[in-house]
């Protein structure tokens, strides 16, 4: 059991790791995300309520966005050097191994999304309680976001063309703005996001419970 | 007493049949060379072997334990080679090292240069494995038959890319391990000596076996 354990933690390091040295996957979708914020006030005009009000929904919408970019790594390289195999094959549960590379993505990827978005609420000076909600609701959605997506990636990994990944994702992505947006929305006119955050956290749990299983199970389709 | 039985199997790929009725057995200490034209079904035969993919017909077991139902416990006991190495360019050689034998589960914190004498890459541990040349690449992949707890090994085309020295030094490794009772299946189109150990093989082409 320790072993396991072990493996996990080895899994993540590495993962982070190569994620710290190849950094152009991960900064250009970064980058990505925040040119798309930054696009949208240029065809809003210069109404500054408008621009308020929709700044939220353009910062969920690029993060989905950036999100369907940065997760086709995930599994790339791996499946290119052959690493799959051996991690398919090992003696470790592969639901593990594939939980610590989707927690890496998340790490590396999902926690400067967040602040980026924090930053973006900032400089289009959002009221607090909205950034309180746009926090909260990226904390809870983008790991959900980076569960669901690797089923996919996994899925579609070696195939050619990546659009096919943002097809699958974007509808699955639904529910979670939906709720991320319904939040975001009450705290603009002083109401409670309690409902929404139990709703977010609700499917972050099924997604934390189902999705590393269906992507190992995806995993060794996909490779035989 | 470890024991690996293919039952009739046949592969078909692309609607080929690359071949079939293939029956053997394999006790510990045994040493099988695979070896056949290209496009034969060799590579195939191994992933088939490892788990990997399933064939279209006919059973594998280990222990007498069909690896599909009882595939973690086969798992624990095989260690699969394929054409690719494996190796992360971006990583060092040392990190590459401390991946393999956690991955092989071997986690006790061993001496790694020892390992790095063996396959021939001495001195080098701070490397990016991005640098090494082709063979030595497979050195490294290599290295991962001396941190295992593994008795079955397939290795699918093991002497690629390596010279004479290292072609002598997988001959090596792979009698050691059948000489203290492991099993060793490898496909290669190269003709090999292995110090008179005793070699069976199996030739597979024009769909005949």
């Amino acid at each position: 059991m320790s072993e396991s354990i072990n493996i996990f933690f080895v899994m993540l390091k590495r993962d982070l790791i190569l994620a710290m040295r190849d950094k152009t996957d991960f900064i250009n979708s970064l980058i990505f995300f925040i040119i798309i914020i930054v696009l949208f006030p240029l065809t809003f005009g210069s109404d500054a309520k408008l621009i308020n009000e929709l700044i939220p929904g353009v910062i969920w919408i690029s993060a989905l966005l950036a999100t369907c970019l940065s997760l086709e790594s995930i599994f790339r390289s791996d499946f290119e050097d052959g690493t799959i195999e051996q991690i398919t094959l090992s003696r470790y549960p592969l639901t593990l191994i594939v939980s610590a590379k989707i927690i890496a993505h998340w790490l590396t990827f999902g926690i400067p999304l967040i602040i980026i978005s924090i930053l973006m609420g900032l400089i289009f000076s959002l009221p607090v309680d909205v950034i309180l909600a746009l926090f909260i609701t990226l904390l809870l959605g983008t790991p959900t976001l980076s569960l669901f997506g690797s089923v996919m990636v996994v899925l579609t990994i070696g195939l050619r063309g990546s659009m096919l990944l943002s097809l699958l994702i974007l509808p699955l992505s639904m529910p979670v703005l939906i709720f991320s947006i319904l939040a975001v929305n009450n705290a603009s006119i002083n109401q409670s996001i309690i409902a929404e955050t139990y709703f977010l956290g609700g499917i972050l749990l099924l997604a934390i419970s189902l999705a590393p299983i269906a992507a190992s199970a995806a995993l060794r389709i996909r490779l035989s | 007493m470890p024991q690996f039985n293919i039952n009739n199997l046949e592969c078909v790929r692309h609607n080929n049949i690359l071949f079939s009725d293939l029956t053997f057995t394999m006790k510990d200490g045994d040493l099988l060379q695979i070896d056949g034209t290209n496009g034969s079904g060799k590579s195939s035969l191994l992933q088939i072997c490892s788990g990997l993919i399933r064939p279209s017909k006919g059973t594998i077991e280990w222990n007498n334990e069909d690896i599909y139902e009882y595939h973690n416990s086969f798992h624990k006991d095989t260690l699969y080679l394929g054409h690719k190495n494996a190796i992360k360019s971006s990583l060092t050689i040392k990190e590459n090292i401390q991946f393999i034998s956690a991955l092989g589960g071997v986690i006790e914190n061993q001496d790694y240069t020892e390992i790095l004498n063996t396959v021939g890459l001495s001195d080098t541990e701070e490397l990016y494995a991005g640098n090494l040349s082709a063979g030595q690449q497979r050195r490294l992949s290599l290295s991962r038959l001396l941190m295992t707890r593994s008795k079955l090994w397939l290795l699918d085309e093991p002497f690629n890319a390596l010279d004479k020295h290292g072609k002598r030094m997988v001959e090596n490794i792979i009698i050691n391990h059948c000489n203290i009772g492991g099993i060793v299946i490898f496909t290669t189109h190269q003709e090999m000596e292995f110090n008179q150990y005793p070699l069976k093989s199996i030739h597979l082409g024009n769909n005949n076996v």
